[in-house]
């Protein structure tokens, strides 16, 4: 799965221990989620479409399967 | 709310260890000599004590982590279970065969807990990795090189203190060579950290 998260990130100038600090996971975290190299679960990606006012859809684009 | 920071973790994971070879080396011996049975049993789980802080520690790191850190510790004591099941179970058919004294079972019981450590720190680094992760994420805790520095100079404590026990020169020489792998492992680990802070700032 692709995502948006960190262009959503730079967006607000956070570092990605800035969104980890908002989140409540660790900075490794957010940067295997920015890598799409972990696709976090419903409760973290809705507490992400949260936090930037978006839809989960927006911002998680289903990858090549 | 704050997450709890690593090197605080790992501080704590060292004064257990700290305190878990001091009362193996200082209380468990007095069980051999020992009279009244209590006594001996009391002398002899002693070391147990520290050991069950030591999980206890991991249990609060595991139920404070977040959701990618609890699948990587998930792979870890995954790994680390079967390592050990493997190794317990080949342990119990050589020495229900007699191919094993009872001795040299009794030492393989004791090896089990560090083994699964062991195998459960490097799965779970290995884990970590696989996800961008690094093994020693050094700008959250306490560099790989001082943690291998500390537990190699608790290891050269304790072979230094029994090679001057009567009948522990063989625990003394195996201590000693352990702390000697992990004296080499902490120097690999600061050339590779020295490394990479010169090509960053170059």
């Amino acid at each position: 799965m692709n995502n948006h998260v960190r262009q959503l990130r730079e967006q607000r100038g956070w570092s990605q221990g800035d969104l980890a600090e908002h989140l409540d996971v660790s900075r490794q975290t957010v940067n295997a989620i920015e890598t799409s190299k972990y696709d976090p679960s419903l409760p973290l990606a809705f507490k992400i479409a949260k936090l930037f006012r978006q839809t989960i859809e927006s911002i998680f684009v289903p990858g090549k399967d | 709310m704050a997450r709890p920071a690593q090197r605080t973790h790992d501080r704590r994971i060292m004064i257990a260890m700290t305190i878990y070879v001091v009362v193996l080396l200082g209380v468990w011996p007095l069980a051999r000599t020992a009279g009244e049975p209590w006594l001996k049993i009391g002398y002899a789980l002693a070391p147990v004590l520290p050991l069950f802080y030591v999980i206890w520690i991991m249990a609060r790191k595991i139920l404070d982590s977040d959701e990618l850190e609890q699948r990587t510790h998930l792979i870890g004591l995954g790994v680390a279970a079967a390592v050990v099941s493997v190794l317990s179970i080949v342990s119990g058919f050589l020495a229900a065969a007699g191919a094993m004294t009872l001795e040299s079972t009794s030492v393989v019981l004791m090896w089990i807990f560090p083994l699964l450590m062991l195998a459960y720190g490097a799965a779970r680094s290995q884990a970590a990795r696989r996800y961008g992760g690094g093994a020693c994420d050094e700008d959250e805790r306490m560099p790989a090189y001082l943690r291998l520095l500390s537990a190699a100079a608790l290891l050269a404590f304790a072979a230094a203190y029994l090679y001057f026990r009567k009948g522990e020169q063989d625990a003394a020489e195996m201590m000693l060579g352990m702390a000697s792998a992990l004296a080499a492992g902490s120097a690999f680990f600061a050339v590779r950290r020295w490394r990479r802070r010169r090509a960053h700032s170059e």
